[in-house]
């Protein structure tokens, strides 16, 4: 439909959204030889480096979500073009998933191929993509990118693995426990990125429009 | 020199981010320090908590967050459009018109922001270490005046590496990404030290070795040296972001 | 056809909208006059579906905007700035918002065109000047080829020869059939080209009615316009 053709038209012509999805692949690619030259091959190696992919992938997120509030007023536009906001708010996530699952695929196979963790690679884009739909919703709540990104990569990065560290049964509670451990985590995720997505629906469907 | 640089300490603590940033670097490590003291008692008094002269230092790193948010901060606030009419337009216009010397822009940048983290440090390095000492005095020595200080220094050439980082690539996702990612618990420093031991040198394991004693790493470096090759870091850096900063169209 | 219905507003605690009503008809130029601040932008923002009024209705065409189908083929609306994201050039911000609505892409270049940025179609938006800024606002409005058009201050920053060719324009598109909708502070230049006046102020609607009307017994436009708000020449800014 219409309003889908135009948020995936916004975006393929944002460069932000090339040069993460490009850097983040490249780190990955990078770091998946660190650990194939430091430790064993298998699972392991393969799912390590995601744990550091799914910071790009947050970024994406942010970045996709907070292009629409950043001056210009590209928000105004886009409420104009699309006053629907429910069914708008779906295309967006629809398109951003869409766009997404490839860079995602592509980041987990460079990971997980080489050090023989093929069977994860499916859960692990997986894994990837709900991160990236994540922190779009989160971003789209707050309306800024550098509080988002401080939000997501705090809690992703410094504050999961603080509770982890102390109170090993949150582990199953947190989003991101999936990368290190997806038999345990995946419930989690999912969970965390429905209830972020809804709320994000809910938020953009009563606010009043950002001033831009 | 002086009303440049009170300018910019206004302009700093106007920002209701970088006032975020400020409380909350200060209370997260105090408040990590308060949340562990039950298991921290516990394994004190069996004796099976590794370096127990550490504690306190070592949950300062969880305050640096609101360091790094500062050091972008200066920088990133310069680069935001100030309004719809024409994104073009930045508050680095204003700054610019006010203050056409940039190198003496910087300098004063420079100077609102060691001020601001210097004090955040201090603050939250005397909190968490009086109540690490109030909570967990019998095992824990209160740490040599030296090592406090090198904590701070640390604190404040993180924040400036941050700040650094910014004004080369104008946008504060970078450098936010990139260090809160190595702040984690297995760093990306971390790691690559295991390739090669160059790592060692690298801005944020040299540092954390200045206050820090910490097993596995190839290199041990003395805590002065690692002040230096930390201080080395940041002035490359700082160096090419002026010279960027100076260089470029606002 | 525009229609505005005891529509109240209030942001926060504030109230800034009270029991406005008024109409924009079909084939005329009406000027929303007010001082800054006055409710113009608000009043326009609900009539476009971007914030909710906490009583009456907005209509365009005797529908809410938002249950318009493909609204861009109704109304083109001018707002603050260009509405592009900076990153982004030009075309390509124009082709999504066609493909928002199903407009071809042709439709692009025919606008690009009439609105005279073709030769700047590959700049990104954050690169643009003031003037050139609100002609790629002002196309994408017109990429729909809409019967009514809402303009919030749409001199704003061009030069004397675009508000020239913004006052032929409008005043072309109304003698067309449109309806069209323009907020202003610029009195000389809104008595250069509406046909109707609403003046607001402090949220409230003081006086609405044709030009001559609402000039009444003053000299000019401005003149009336000080008497009616009360406001004074230098004063309160």
């Amino acid at each position: 439909m219409n309003t889908a053709r135009a948020e995936l038209r916004k975006l393929l012509t944002l460069p932000s959204l090339r040069w993460t999805a490009v850097l983040t692949w490249a780190g990955t690619a990078l770091l998946a030889y660190a650990y194939g030259v430091t430790q064993p091959r298998g699972d392991a190696a393969g799912l390590a480096p995601l744990g550091y992919a799914q910071a790009g992938f947050l970024v994406l997120g942010v970045l996709t979500a907070a292009a629409e509030y950043q001056a210009g007023g590209q928000i105004r536009t886009t409420l104009i073009a699309m006053p629907r906001r429910l069914p708008l708010q779906g295309a967006k996530d629809l398109t951003l998933a869409a766009v997404t699952l490839p860079v995602a695929a592509a980041t987990a196979a460079i990971s997980t191929l080489p050090a023989g963790g093929g069977t994860w690679t499916p859960a692990a884009t997986a894994y990837l993509t709900l991160t990236t739909l994540l922190a779009a919703a989160v971003t789209g709540i707050v309306r800024q990118a550098l509080p988002g990104v401080v939000l997501l990569l705090g809690l992703y990065f410094i504050a999961g693995p603080l509770l982890r560290a102390r109170y090993g049964a949150v582990a199953a509670y947190l989003p991101d426990t999936a990368a290190l451990d997806p038999a345990r985590g995946a419930a989690a995720t999912i969970t965390w990125t429905l209830a972020a997505l809804v709320l994000a629906a809910v938020t953009f469907a009563r606010r009043d429009a950002a001033q831009g | 020199m002086v009303s440049p640089v009170r300018a910019e300490l206004r302009k700093l603590l106007g920002l209701p981010t970088a006032r975020v940033a400020l409380v909350l670097g200060t209370l997260l490590a105090p408040v990590v320090v308060l949340l562990n003291a039950p298991y921290n008692r516990r394994a004190l008094a069996a004796g099976t908590l590794s370096d127990p002269t550490q504690l306190g230092l070592r949950e300062l790193g969880v305050g640096l967050i609101g360091a790094l948010v500062l050091g972008v901060v200066v920088v990133s606030s310069e680069y935001t459009s100030t309004g719809d009419d024409a994104p073009g337009a930045r508050q680095l216009t204003a700054t610019l018109t006010a203050v056409p010397h940039r190198l003496r822009l910087l300098a004063a940048k420079t100077v609102a922001l060691v001020l601001v983290v210097a004090a955040q440090a201090a603050v939250t390095a005397a909190g968490t270490l009086a109540l690490t000492q109030a909570l967990h005095g019998e095992y824990v020595p209160l740490p040599a005046p030296e090592r406090v200080a090198a904590a701070i220094l640390y604190w404040v050439l993180t924040a400036l590496l941050a700040y650094a980082i910014t004004l080369i690539t104008r946008t504060g996702i970078v450098p936010l990404t990139l260090l809160i990612l190595n702040s984690t618990v297995v760093s990306v420093s971390y790691l690559l030290t295991k390739l090669t031991d160059l790592a060692a040198y690298l801005p944020d394991i040299a540092g954390a070795h200045m206050f820090l004693r910490t097993d596995g790493f190839p290199v041990e470096l003395a805590p002065v040296t690692a002040g230096l090759v930390m201080t080395a870091w940041v002035i490359t850096l700082l160096a090419v972001g002026a010279v960027l900063f100076h260089r470029r169209d606002a | 056809m525009i229609t505005i219905d005891h529509v109240s507003k209030i942001k926060g605690k504030t109230p800034i909208l009270y029991d406005v009503s008024f109409e924009a008809r079909p084939g005329r130029v009406t000027g929303f006059l007010g001082p800054n601040g006055a409710g113009k932008t608000s009043t326009l923002r609900i009539l476009l579906g971007l914030d909710r009024p906490q009583t009456g209705t907005a209509l365009v065409c005797g529908r809410p905007y938002r249950k318009i189908d493909r609204p861009l083929t109704t109304v083109g609306a001018l707002l603050d700035g260009s509405g592009a994201h900076r990153a982004r050039t030009a075309r390509a911000h124009l082709r999504w918002v066609a493909a928002s609505n199903g407009l071809p892409g042709s439709r692009v270049d025919e606008v690009l065109e009439v609105v005279g940025l073709t030769s700047n179609a590959r700049k990104r938006a954050g690169r643009f000047s003031l003037g050139m800024s609100r002609r790629l606002g002002l196309a994408a409005a017109l990429l729909g080829d809409p019967a009514v058009l809402v303009l919030d201050e749409p001199v704003n920053g061009l030069d004397p020869a675009g508000i020239r060719w913004m006052r032929g324009f409008l005043r072309d598109s109304a003698a067309q059939g449109r309806t069209v909708l323009l907020s202003s502070h610029l009195m000389g230049e809104l008595a250069e080209t509406a046909d109707d006046v609403v003046v607001i102020d402090k949220g409230r609607i003081v006086l609405h009615g044709g030009l001559a009307d609402v000039i009444g017994a003053h000299r000019t436009l401005e003149d009336a316009f000080f008497a009616l708000t009360g406001t004074e020449a230098g004063g309160a800014w």
